[in-house]
C-alpha cells in the first residue's frame, strides 16, 4: 500500500484524536525529499514516523555508480555538476538511496521520477560499491 | 507601492490639458511626479571627492542585470507588492556603470579572471588568480615574473586593515582573488606533483593572515585547511595531505577561529578572525542552519576592521547566487540574492558616505532569460500570467505556448533543466507544469541546450557605487577599471 504524507498525516491525526486506525488509503501526492530532513541535516519527525512504512518520494535518479546495479541515489534536483564551482562531483547533503526490486533501468538524471519503497533509517554500506547510506527505500519501484 | 490608473482620472487630466510645462495634463500623474522628483534629485547631486578611508567591494557572483532583476521582483513580491517597483538597497546608490566582463582569453568569463580584474587592475586569463595573462593555466613554471599585486596587499601597504567574506569556500575564485597568486583556481588544497613555484590557495590565505595582509576571513571551505585524516567539528574530513592542519596553525598565530554561528558570535574585535563555517561552500540562504548569514558576517568583519584608524578594505562575495544559477534553480538564486542585498544594507548602515566608498557589482552574468508577456505581479519564480485589460494585476491565467502548455517567466538557455532527453536521442517535449511545481523551492527551470550545469554568459553586469569618487563609475567600463577607482579613492601610492 502506498503511504504518502497526506495520508500519513490523516492517519496520524486519527490516531492522535481517536487512538485508532493503522489503515490508510493510497494517494498520489509523493513526499518531497527535503521533507525527510531537518535543516541541520538530521532526519525529520516525518521520516522518523514513517520508518518501516512504504512511501513514495519524488526526485531525480543520479547517474548510477555502477552498471547493472540494484540501487540508485535519488536527488531533490538534477545532479548538475558545475566545473567552475567544484573540482569534483560531490553528493548533495540531502539524498535518498533507493534499493530496487529489479536491476536499475537508468532514467536520465534530468527527468523527474517517483519511487515507492519501504523507508529504512540508519547506516548501511552497500557490499558491492561500498556506498554508505543513512536513509533508504527498500524493495522499491520507480518511474 | 501599487499604482493604478483609472480611465476617469486620465479623462479628467486630458480635459485640463494646456501647452505649458507646468500645466501638462499628466502633471499630476503619479508617474510624472515621480519622474520630476528623480530629476530634482539628479540636479541636486553633489560629487564626493573626499579621501576614501574605507572601501567595501560587494560582489554577488553571477548576479548580472538579469539575475538582479529577478531578485528585485522577488524581494518586492515578498513585501506584498508587484515587484517591479521595488528598489534594492544598491539600486538607490547615486552612481552606476555597465561593466564588460570578458577575460583576456574568454568571451564568456570565469570568476578567477573577473576577480583578478577587479582586485588587481588588469584583465587576465580565465581560471587563474593574481597573475597576468602571460601565464599558461596549470603551468606552474609560467608563474615566475607574472604576479600582480592584489587590492588587499596594496591596502595593507597603505596601512589599512583588510578582510574577505564569502558564502563560497574562502579558497574559491572570487575571495581568493584578493590574496592568492595561482596558475590554477583549482589548487585550493594541494598542488600537482612537481609544482614548486607557488603554494596551494588555502596555505596562501593563512600566510596572508600571518603577514597581516588579511585580518578577517569568513566563509566556507574548512576541508581545504585540514588533512584527509582530520575530522572537523561537523564530522567531515579534509582534503589536504595527512597531518596538515592550517586551522591549528592559524590558532597558533593568535588568530581567532570560528566554525558556526555561536563561535563567530563570541569572536572579539581585538584580534584577526578565521571563520570556516562549512566543509565546502556555506549553505544556501534557503537552507541555512547553524551558520551566520552574509549580512552577519559583514557586520562581524566591519566591526573588527574598524579598529584601524587608517581605515579598511573589505571584499564581500555572495558566492551562491552563482551556484543556484548553475543549478537552474531560480528559487534559491533570489533568496541568496536577497541575502546579498541585506549584506549591502548592513555595510551601508555601519559606515558613513563621507569616508567610505561602497561598490556593488557582479563578476559575470548567467544564461538566464525572461520571456512572455507577463502581467504585473506575476511571481517571478513562477508561471507567466496574462496581462489584464481591466486591472493592473495579472489575470491569474497562465500564458500558454504553442504546445498548449504554460511556461515560467524565467528560463535558462542551457543546463540540467533541458527538455531534451538523452534517452530520446536528444528529442524533447516540455513537461506540463503547474504554478505549485514552478514555485517549489527545488524546482529546476526549463532550459534548452542540455548541459550538466548551466553556464555563465558574457553580457554586461552593472556596478553601483556611493561615497568618495563613486561618480567615477559612469558609462560602459572594462571590469579592471573597478580596481582603479578603488585605488584612486583611497589615494594609495604604491611603488610596484
Amino acid at each position: 500500500m502506498m503511504f504518502t504524507r497526506r495520508h500519513f498525516t490523516t492517519g496520524l491525526a486519527m490516531s492522535l484524536g481517536f487512538g485508532t486506525s493503522a489503515t490508510v488509503s493510497a494517494a498520489d501526492t509523493p513526499l518531497k525529499l527535503r521533507e525527510l530532513y531537518k535543516r541541520d541535516g538530521s532526519f525529520s519527525a516525518l521520516a522518523l514516523q514513517l520508518e518501516g512504512q512504504r512511501v513514495t518520494v519524488s526526485g531525480y535518479m543520479a547517474p548510477p555508480l555502477k552498471a547493472q546495479s540494484k540501487f540508485f541515489v535519488l536527488t531533490k534536483m538534477p545532479m548538475s555538476v558545475c566545473p567552475f564551482c567544484e573540482t569534483e562531483a560531490e553528493w548533495p547533503d540531502n539524498i535518498l538511496t533507493v534499493y530496487t526490486k529489479r536491476t536499475v533501468k537508468v532514467i536520465p538524471y534530468t527527468v523527474g521520477i517517483k519511487t515507492t519503497g519501504v523507508l529504512e533509517l540508519g547506516a548501511k554500506t552497500d557490499p558491492n560499491t561500498g556506498f554508505l547510506s543513512l536513509i533508504r527505500l527498500a524493495g522499491a519501484t520507480y518511474g | 507601492m501599487k499604482t493604478k490608473f483609472t480611465a476617469s482620472a486620465i479623462a479628467l487630466m486630458a480635459a485640463t490639458a494646456a501647452g505649458a510645462e507646468g500645466h501638462l495634463p499628466q502633471a499630476t500623474n503619479a508617474w510624472y511626479e515621480a519622474g520630476q522628483a528623480r530629476l530634482a534629485a539628479e540636479l541636486a547631486k553633489e560629487i564626493n571627492t573626499n579621501r576614501a578611508k574605507n572601501v567595501i567591494l560587494l560582489i554577488a557572483d553571477g548576479n548580472g542585470v538579469g539575475t538582479n532583476y529577478a531578485t528585485r521582483l522577488f524581494a518586492g513580491q515578498q513585501a506584498g507588492n508587484f515587484g517591479d517597483e521595488h528598489v534594492l538597497p544598491h539600486e538607490s546608490f547615486p552612481n552606476l556603470a555597465l561593466v564588460k566582463t570578458y577575460n583576456v582569453n574568454a568571451q564568456t568569463p570565469d570568476s578567477a579572471g573577473t576577480g583578478t580584474a577587479m582586485m588587481s587592475g588588469v584583465k587576465t586569463d580565465a581560471g587563474v588568480l593574481g597573475v597576468n595573462e602571460a601565464v599558461n593555466r596549470s603551468d606552474c613554471a609560467s608563474i615566475e615574473g607574472n604576479l600582480v599585486s592584489t587590492m588587499n596587499e596594496i591596502m595593507t601597504e597603505a596601512g589599512k586593515s583588510t578582510g574577505v567574506v564569502s558564502t563560497a569556500r574562502l579558497t574559491h575564485a572570487t575571495p581568493a582573488s584578493g590574496y592568492a597568486h595561482s596558475v590554477d583556481r583549482n589548487y585550493e588544497a594541494s598542488l600537482p606533483e612537481g609544482c614548486e613555484t607557488q603554494k596551494d590557495i588555502a596555505t596562501q590565505l593563512v600566510d596572508a593572515m600571518e603577514a597581516g595582509i588579511i585580518d578577517v576571513a569568513l566563509g566556507g571551505g574548512r576541508r581545504n585547511f585540514i588533512g584527509k585524516d582530520i575530522t572537523d567539528e561537523e564530522g567531515k574530513t579534509g582534503k589536504r595531505a595527512e597531518g596538515e592542519n592550517l586551522i591549528d596553525r592559524a590558532k597558533s598565530l593568535g588568530i581567532q577561529y570560528a566554525w558556526n554561528d555561536e563561535t563567530i558570535a563570541a569572536a572579539t574585535t581585538d584580534a584577526p578572525i578565521l571563520g570556516l563555517f562549512e566543509s565546502s561552500h556555506m549553505q544556501y540562504e534557503a537552507d541555512r542552519s547553524g551558520e551566520p548569514s552574509l549580512a552577519e558576517m559583514v557586520e562581524v568583519a566591519i566591526k573588527n576592521l574598524q579598529g584601524n584608524e587608517n581605515g579598511f578594505f573589505l571584499q564581500v562575495e555572495a558566492g551562491r547566487v552563482d551556484h543556484a544559477n548553475h543549478a537552474g534553480n531560480l528559487a534559491r538564486v533570489v533568496r541568496d540574492g536577497i541575502a546579498f542585498t541585506d549584506a549591502v544594507a548592513m555595510a551601508d548602515k555601519l559606515t558613513n558616505d563621507e569616508d567610505t566608498l561602497i561598490i556593488v557589482t557582479a563578476d559575470h552574468e548567467h544564461a538566464i532569460a525572461f520571456s512572455g508577456y507577463a502581467g504585473r505581479g506575476a511571481d517571478i519564480t513562477g508561471l507567466c500570467m496574462g496581462i489584464s485589460n481591466t486591472t493592473t494585476e495579472h489575470t491569474g491565467e497562465p500564458c500558454l505556448a504553442k504546445d498548449g502548455k504554460p511556461y515560467t517567466i524565467a528560463t535558462y538557455l542551457n543546463g540540467a533543466g533541458s527538455i531534451l532527453r538523452e534517452d530520446m536521442n536528444w528529442a524533447g517535449v516540455r513537461p506540463d507544469l503547474t504554478q505549485e511545481e514552478a514555485t517549489d523551492l527545488d524546482y529546476t527551470q526549463q532550459a534548452l541546450i542540455p548541459m550538466s550545469s548551466e553556464t555563465h554568459s558574457g553580457e554586461d553586469v552593472a556596478v553601483y557605487a556611493k561615497g568618495p569618487w563613486a561618480h567615477l563609475f559612469d558609462g560602459t567600463i572594462e571590469q579592471n577599471y573597478v580596481f582603479h577607482v578603488m585605488k584612486h579613492a583611497a589615494e594609495v601610492n604604491v611603488s610596484n
